[in-house]
């Protein structure tokens, strides 16, 4: 219990920093941005407690937009993004459901499992983010196009680090 | 009361979630005043220590080609020095009065941070307004258009970026005259669109796109960008796209300049 709490803590600071420092820098073209912390809300144990759940992913929107320099608009994304996060596990529970022991990744689960979890958190997340940005409904393919860009780039990103974890 | 404690038990992962969405959509919405928590952030200096070691290294980077710029630009001012300098010795003019044909102050600052890929872009410079930084001076990198402060705080301040929404700028078209209003579309980080230039004037891809000084904020003839694209739109006026000078993307050091005859100018417009 203790080893995974010190587990989480360490990997929601790694995500955290990892956004800060590289990936706020990164900026295809200047339309696409991926948003990788998004990973902390994917990755909390099944058996985290809902409202823990929610806490945690508005405490590190909140440092993300501390950073950013948008208050409120990443909180608010990543927190939707923690609330609808039981019901996309419900949508997609495996047949024999989820084991308390495992963590929810691609070494437990699969790939094809954990990619559609992965996809539908983030589109929750990016297209939250991204119509709260520009706060304004003209336009609108547009905003659609980017978040589907950006999207494709933060899954792929999140896919490479499962990929990573997978392998050690 | 049992049965409200029971709702309250029912319920209360979406009580939570409410209670935070709200709190995160209060500060979302809290006061148009999008930039002024960042410069709240700037002087708390919570992130700022991080933000200026990421750009530190980031500037390392790019110091061949600051070299070059400003070698570049020393030479262009020695040689307009040397042009004052001789119609001075001509008008036998020894009055050294700093006010007298001085209108633009100019302070060299380090962007030290910034982002092209929001819909609403500011930066942040390293100076404030103990450096006589204030609000409303134009911001320009080099000799082109970068943006306009728009809040400071004791060391550092924040500038507004060309690249957002909400930027309005009165520009013309060096050849003839002609002048528009420029802003961003949000689409790409090095095009700005002109308009407002009405249709029975010629306007030709390549042309030069500079500030007026009717807003007393940008002195005349910054240049902006040239013409890239061009479109008859349904209405009276061109659809001007143009292709920025300024590459937001690389944005290190800039000049802030203080009109300092802006309020005098401000003062007698108001009056009429």
């Amino acid at each position: 219990m203790i080893n995974s709490i010190l587990r989480f803590s360490v990997i929601i600071i790694l995500l955290i920093l990892l956004q800060i420092l590289v990936l706020n820098n990164i900026q295809f073209g200047g339309f696409i941005n991926p948003y990788g912390y998004i990973m902390i809300v994917l990755l909390l144990p099944s058996v985290t407690p809902a409202w823990l759940v929610l806490v945690i992913s508005f405490v590190t929107g909140l440092i993300i937009d501390l950073f950013s320099g948008s208050p409120g608009m990443h909180a608010s994304a990543t927190l939707l993004a923690g609330f609808s996060r039981p019901f996309v596990l419900r949508l997609i529970s495996p047949r024999d459901g989820y084991e308390s022991g495992s963590d929810l990744s691609m070494a437990a689960y699969g790939f094809r499992w954990f990619f559609i979890y992965a996809s539908i958190i983030v589109l929750i997340h990016h297209t939250t983010l991204f119509f709260l940005e520009v706060f304004r409904f003209t336009d609108f393919f547009r905003t659609i196009l980017r978040i589907l860009l950006s999207s494709i780039f933060t899954v792929g990103f999140i896919l490479l680090i499962e990929y990573y974890r997978k392998g050690r | 009361m049992r049965n409200l404690l029971n709702f309250l038990l029912k319920y209360n992962n979406l009580i939570v979630f409410l209670i935070l969405e709200g709190l995160a959509l209060f500060l979302l919405t809290s006061g148009n005043n999008y930039h002024n928590s960042r410069v709240v952030k700037g002087i708390q200096g919570i992130t700022r220590g991080i933000d200026e070691k990421i750009n530190n290294a980031r500037t390392y980077l790019y110091l061949r080609e600051i070299n070059s710029n400003l070698a570049a630009e020393n030479s262009a001012l020695r040689n307009s020095l040397e042009r004052i300098a001789r119609e001075e010795n001509l008008k036998f003019n020894n009055v050294n009065d700093t006010l007298f044909r001085q209108q633009y102050q100019y302070t060299s600052a380090r962007v030290i941070n910034n982002s092209v890929n929001n819909q609403k872009n500011y930066f942040t410079l390293d100076k404030g307004r103990r450096q006589g930084i204030k609000v409303d001076m134009a911001v320009t990198s080099g000799n082109d258009v970068a943006g306009v402060v728009v809040g400071c705080s004791e060391n550092f301040s924040v500038a507004i970026s060309l690249l957002n929404l909400d930027f309005r700028l009165s520009a013309r078209i060096k050849s003839n005259g002609y002048f528009g209003s420029l802003s961003w579309d949000g689409r790409n980080y090095r095009h700005a669109v002109l308009n407002e230039i009405p249709q029975h004037i010629t306007v030709n891809i390549g042309d030069t796109i500079e500030t007026t000084s009717y807003s007393a904020v940008f002195p005349e003839g910054v240049l902006i960008g040239i013409v890239s694209d061009l479109k008859k739109s349904g209405s009276d006026f061109y659809k001007i796209t143009i292709e920025l000078f300024t590459d937001f993307k690389k944005l290190q050091y800039v000049n802030i300049i203080g009109n300092m005859k802006r309020t005098e100018q401000l003062e007698l417009e108001n009056q009429i």
